[in-house]
């Protein structure tokens, strides 16, 4: 019999180079990381050189983004990790005993994450929302817990002891970054329950359908959250020796930006750890980039906003609503767009 | 044909026994029972609104019946798509359910990876996957995410999929609608194979080519009850089409308005979208255009495409009122020049549900109801009043939220909200569906009302008797072309069901 | 996934019937997401006035106003992005305190006047960048508005040199700042202008009733020929312009502008919004649930200062009054249908 036959199968290295870097959504994200690495190279080589301080700096944006990026690709939102983070860091400094004070810090993570799947899938909630009030919750319990004083750690020693390199000039944060991101990663990639977020992401009534255990799943993908976020609070108490209960204000929005910029989708569905990464790199190479070379704060800040609101509005999907009005009010019905997929369940064929 | 003799005495694999399904107050399916045997292609047929949606979804355990019981193998079958699956009962739906970022190899798999402590064992996946493709004879680039594959294709990626559960049953919803002929072939000589093997095939189609080319027997469906169930050979496509549709055709299709159509109100030209390839259309003032034809043709594409509602990519519309001509560019442009769109969808695309009745009325009314911008006290609601008066909107308050009513009252909400514009150019796509008999009427009624003042009316129904009742003239589509033109004298519902599904199948065994 | 189901209103398998019991519990929850919010902010009032030591003095009152103002100006215009769906607007931060050091530098070196000529045009500028990439490049607004909030911070930080500007002491802006009628200081007055203002813009416009219609059923609007795009970017200029005022206020209040002055307002604001009941998914909407929202909270966190539990304890009931809020919404809609 004649096979049926797909046209267009990608053969040879030049069309998957294609594929990666003009489909892929990590594509416009590692454009930028390489743009940075360029102008460093070109402009301030000091960057690579100074690279204890800048892995250090984008490990632990980097650490949160991680953990956003397994909720973000289930199509939901987690705002709650920024007070997560100032919260477990407190309840961790509170406890006397380091190893049983990391380990309370990330039970607090997965509880906090319980909570918000909770709201989301139990109660119906919109995740937006529902982490936006455990935002406010849980730093109120921070300031609450701490008495809205830094918490000391019972002994400095340990937090010193963690600032200093461990292997080669890596230290235990940047490790444990690097672990967390392998695992994720593997987990996204290899793993069944990894792969199946995408599909609660990208059409959870399909994955639904097909027998998924959807709520099983965004369970999972908030405690990761939660717990990653606690993670990043205990190590952020350990390199300060003190808890504050306001850290982390500024992560969260740095990390979505992170994740955004490495080519994720708020819809759920597409994006990557590898992308995130590539994301929190970018910016984090450009912020200390214009650090060293001596430009204000404010222009940095700038400068990551411009970064930004390009890359968002450059989405493709935003490119094609733009074309669109464009043509209609110029008149034109001509240049065919691809027949877009639909993400959400719509009908194929119409009458 | 499928040699019946293995199948005749064969153990009986999914039966449905006297199963009722209703919405609100609406019985879907009354009292309905089918059995399906072991290796046999069973056809089930009946027009839109039948029941033959609800009824496969009982089939396979996403809706569970109010009365009456499915029994898979004997063993009563619990609801939900896992025990389904667990049952060996997969279902291809009509409306792809595909993820668009994930491979095709994944696809397939979706929701049984084979794993080992949790890890996907890759390598497995894929020798599933492609020997699942290789059954089905389609080749496909496993890494390929799917939302880059045509629709075709990712069709059957989507049945790969429930054939990868090697299912004692698989149910397949107008499977090729979205087909090309030689593709359609291939689908149907793989049913033939699987079916061979002890796979048991329900084949719910308004093709009839394909049901006589494979199903071994037949059940059809009307207002959802149970006409009849016969062997292949004991029918005929003829006899089929009198079951599906056999009325006692109201002959009180009332008195025949004679036509007078006036000037051309709507005009496109070329019209080329997906799914509509090239298409040319004039209606005329005091005419109703039909659009007859088949589900997945291409017609709700094509009012879209003319309405700028979906981007076109290539084609010219004009709207022409009182002589003048304007080119129309845009959704806004055609509402702008009295254009009027009724979705088939009227749920999530015709109505603020949350919203009363007289706000979603007053919307597309805004200028009208107000003075520079600001809306008159108690002009809406009385502007309202008098709509929902004039579509005889039961009971008449349009102080409730729009989503309390039924669904008949809804679509008067939809066309209300329209006759306050007094537009030229009417669309409607699928008007009556999901609509109360004496709602149905009333509607009919205020189309031909709105003809009557000279505006132009063009419909998109899969109702046969309410296609030929309205229209003035009926467009038959198919794939996306316009293959034959009826006038209301040589319009019968046979002419129109020819038209839409013959011709199709170059061969029927 | 077009079924019948859907069209015809109906459940898929699983859906409970409501029984009389459940029926009384489901009109309750209703009753509480229609009505709530009105009565327990009553009662709340109330119970202060009764309970709690030193609530009704006039100073006590002249300070909750004096802090609900800015934020809830801020609410009230910011309710137009909720209601229409795009959830915030994240960069009312640096534009409240870009338009408060705007108004008192200005104001210093070349009068009142040209002040506010500036701080509208940079207002403007504000709501049209964010306005257009939403409503026409249709991204999303909280990452669009994050953006806008990255840049705009650098640009005032750039600009001020994070330095705090101080009004002439006795001038307008002071005298303004500290006017008052009785126990109500002119911010407040201004937060009821605006209230009306936007409330009537809200109810009684053809833009109000057309954004509404959108948050409602984004769909459905656009079919019914609503300009859709310019809607949204109308939400967002609206929400600019709160912005600038508030961050009048602010300044007024102070006779001081600096750039850190309006941290967390973002998210305040939206807290108002969201525990007056307006419901991100549209549907239910309405200015006055924001002023309620804003009063509730207002007076709540004054209660919860006068009786001297900690910031800490504020922002734990501002996170449950948020889910609480929701939930019920999210419940009534469950019931409801």
């Amino acid at each position: 019999m004649t096979s049926l036959q797909q046209h267009d199968i990608a053969s040879g290295s030049l069309d998957r180079m294609w594929a990666i870097g003009a489909r892929r959504p990590e594509g416009r994200g590692l454009i930028l990381l390489v743009a940075v690495v360029l102008g460093a190279l070109l402009f301030e080589p000091g960057v690579f050189t100074a690279y204890p301080a800048t892995l250090g700096r984008i490990a632990l944006i980097g650490l949160v983004a991680l953990g956003l990026t397994a909720v973000i690709l289930m199509g939901e939102l987690d705002l709650s990790v920024a007070s997560t983070l100032a919260v477990s860091g407190v309840v961790m400094a509170m406890i006397p005993n380091l190893a049983l004070g990391i380990i309370a810090a990330l039970i607090v993570g997965l509880i906090v994450g319980a909570i918000n799947a909770f709201f989301v899938v139990v109660v119906g909630i919109n995740s937006f929302i529902a982490t936006l009030g455990m935002l406010f919750a849980l730093r109120g319990l921070a300031l609450v817990l701490s008495d809205e004083q830094p918490v000391r750690l019972a002994d400095v020693d340990d937090g010193v002891a963690f600032g200093a390199p461990l292997i080669g000039p890596l230290t235990p944060r940047v490790l444990i970054f690097i672990v967390l991101l392998v695992g994720l990663h593997v987990f996204l990639t290899r793993m069944r329950a990894g792969r199946e977020f995408y599909a609660v992401g990208g059409n959870r009534a399909a994955a639904k359908d097909a027998g998924i255990p959807v709520t099983r799943r965004i369970f999972t993908g908030f405690m990761i959250s939660g717990g990653v976020a606690a993670l990043a609070g205990a190590i952020n108490t350990l390199e300060r020796t003190a808890a504050t209960p306001t850290a982390g204000s500024t992560v969260l929005l740095a990390s979505i930006a992170a994740a955004i910029i490495g080519g994720i989708s708020l819809n759920g569905g597409r994006g990557s750890i590898i992308g995130t990464v590539i994301g929190t790199l970018a910016l984090g190479l450009l912020q200390i980039g214009l650090a060293l070379a001596a430009v204000q704060q404010d222009i940095q800040q700038i400068f990551i906003g411009a970064v930004l609101f390009i890359a968002v509005v450059t989405d493709p999907a935003s490119l094609r609503a733009v074309a669109a009005n464009l043509r209609s009010s110029m008149g034109r019905g001509g240049g065919a767009t691809a027949e877009p997929m639909p993400s959400s369940p719509q009908p194929v064929a119409h009458q | 044909m499928q040699d019946r003799s293995k199948t005749e005495t064969a153990p009986i694999v999914i039966e449905a026994d006297a199963v009722v399904k209703q919405f609100g107050g609406v019985r879907a399916v009354k009292g309905v029972s089918v059995s399906v045997r072991e290796g046999e292609i069973y056809g089930l047929i009946g027009e839109n609104g039948a029941g033959k949606s609800t009824l496969m979804r009982m089939l396979a355990g996403l809706y569970t019946p109010d009365a009456g019981e499915v029994r898979v193998g004997g063993a009563p079958l619990q609801p939900g798509a896992k025990s389904a699956l667990a049952a060996g009962i997969a279902i291809v739906h009509q409306e792809l359910n595909l993820i668009p970022e994930m491979t095709v190899a994944e696809n397939i798999m979706l929701g049984s990876f084979p794993t080992r402590a949790g890890f996907t064992e890759s390598k497995k996946l894929r020798a599933v996957a492609k020997s699942t493709l290789e059954e089905i004879g389609v080749a496909i680039d496993l890494d390929e995410p799917v939302s880059r594959l045509s629709v075709a294709l990712r069709q059957f990626v989507e049945i790969a999929r429930a054939i990868a559960r090697k299912p004692r049953v698989l149910i397949m919803d107008e499977p090729t609608a979205s087909l090309t002929p030689a593709e359609t072939d291939y689908l149907l000589e793989m049913l033939q194979r699987l079916a061979g093997r002890g796979m048991s095939v329900i084949y719910i189609s308004h093709r009839l080519p394909e049901i006589f080319r494979i199903c071994t027997r037949v059940s059809v469906l009307r207002d959802g009850s149970l006409v009849d169930t016969m062997d292949i050979e004991a029918t005929s496509p003829d006899d089929l089409v009198n079951k599906m549709v056999g009325r006692e055709l109201k002959l009180d299709l009332q008195v025949r308005r004679e036509a007078k159509p006036g000037a051309v109100v709507l005009s496109a030209r070329g019209i080329t979208a997906p799914g509509v390839r090239g298409i040319d259309l004039d209606v005329r003032a005091g005419q109703i255009v039909g659009l007859g034809g088949l589900v997945g043709a291409g017609r709700t594409e094509l009012v879209r495409a003319i309405l700028g509602v979906d981007p076109k990519s290539a084609g010219m519309v004009t709207i022409t009122v009182d002589g003048k001509s304007k080119r129309i560019n845009s959704y806004r442009d055609a509402v702008a020049n009295g254009a009027a769109y009724v979705p088939e969808e009227r749920r999530t695309e015709g109505l603020a549900l949350t919203m009363t009745v007289a706000d979603n009325i007053a919307l597309p009314n805004r200028r009208r109801l107000s003075t520079s911008g600001v809306l008159k006290v108690g002009s809406i609601g009385s502007f309202a009043k008098e709509l929902a008066a004039r579509v005889e909107l039961r009971p008449a308050d349009v102080t409730r939220a729009v989503g309390e009513y039924s669904g008949g009252n809804q679509q008067k909400v939809v066309i209300a909200k329209w006759l306050g514009r007094e537009p030229r150019f009417v669309v409607l796509d699928e008007p009556t569906r999901g609509v109360d008999v004496a709602a149905k009427a009333e509607i009919h009624r205020l189309l031909r009302s709105l003809v009557d003042a000279g505006a132009a009316v063009l419909v998109v129904s899969s109702d046969l008797p309410e296609l030929l009742d309205l229209s003035d003239v009926i467009y038959v589509v198919r794939d996306g072309e316009i293959v034959g033109t009826l006038t209301a004298a040589e319009a019968d519902e046979k002419a129109v069901m020819t038209l839409a599904a013959g011709g199709k199948m170059v061969t029927s065994a | 996934m077009t079924n019948i189901a859907t069209r015809q209103g109906g459940r898929p398998a699983g859906a409970k019937v409501s029984t009389h019991r459940g029926g009384q519990i489901a009109s309750v929850i209703q009753w509480s997401a229609e009505r709530g919010i009105f009565v327990v902010t009553g009662v709340l009032i109330v119970a202060a006035a009764v309970f709690v030591q030193g609530f009704a003095s006039v100073v006590n009152i002249t300070d909750v106003f004096h802090r609900a103002a800015p934020v809830g100006i801020i609410a009230v215009g910011m309710t137009f992005v909720v209601i229409s769906g795009n959830y915030l607007d994240l960069s009312v931060v640096p534009q409240v305190a870009t338009s408060a050091v705007i108004l008192i530098a200005v104001s210093n070196s070349y009068g009142l006047l040209p002040a506010i000529v500036v701080a509208t045009l940079v207002s403007l500028v504000y709501g049209l960048i964010n306005g257009v990439a939403v409503g026409y490049f249709k991204a999303n607004a909280v990452i669009v508005t994050l953006a806008t909030t990255y840049i705009g911070l650098g640009v005032l930080r750039w600009v001020s040199g994070g330095n705090i500007f101080f009004g002439p002491r006795g001038g307008t802006i002071d005298t303004l700042g500290q006017l008052k009628f009785g126990p109500v200081p002119l911010s407040a007055l201004v937060l009821v202008f605006m209230a009306v203002l936007l409330g009537f813009v809200l109810s009684r416009t053809g833009f109000g009733f057309a954004l509404r219609a959108y948050g409602s059923n984004k769909d459905a609007t656009r079919l019914a020929g609503v300009a859709t795009s310019r809607v949204v970017l109308g939400a967002f200029l609206i929400t600019s312009l709160s912005a600038m005022i508030a961050g009048f206020v602010l300044a007024a209040f102070s006779n001081t502008a600096v750039s850190t002055v309006s941290t967390g307002m973002d998210f305040g604001a939206l807290a108002a919004i969201i525990i007056g009941g307006n419901s991100v998914f549209g549907g239910r909407g309405s200015i006055l649930r924001t002023v309620l929202g804003v009063v509730f909270v207002s007076v709540l966190t004054n209660i919860l200062v006068l009786t001297d539990i900690g910031y800490g304890w504020q922002q734990v009931a501002i996170g449950v009054l948020i889910v609480l809020a929701v939930s019920i919404d999210a419940l009534a809609r469950r019931v409801g249908k």
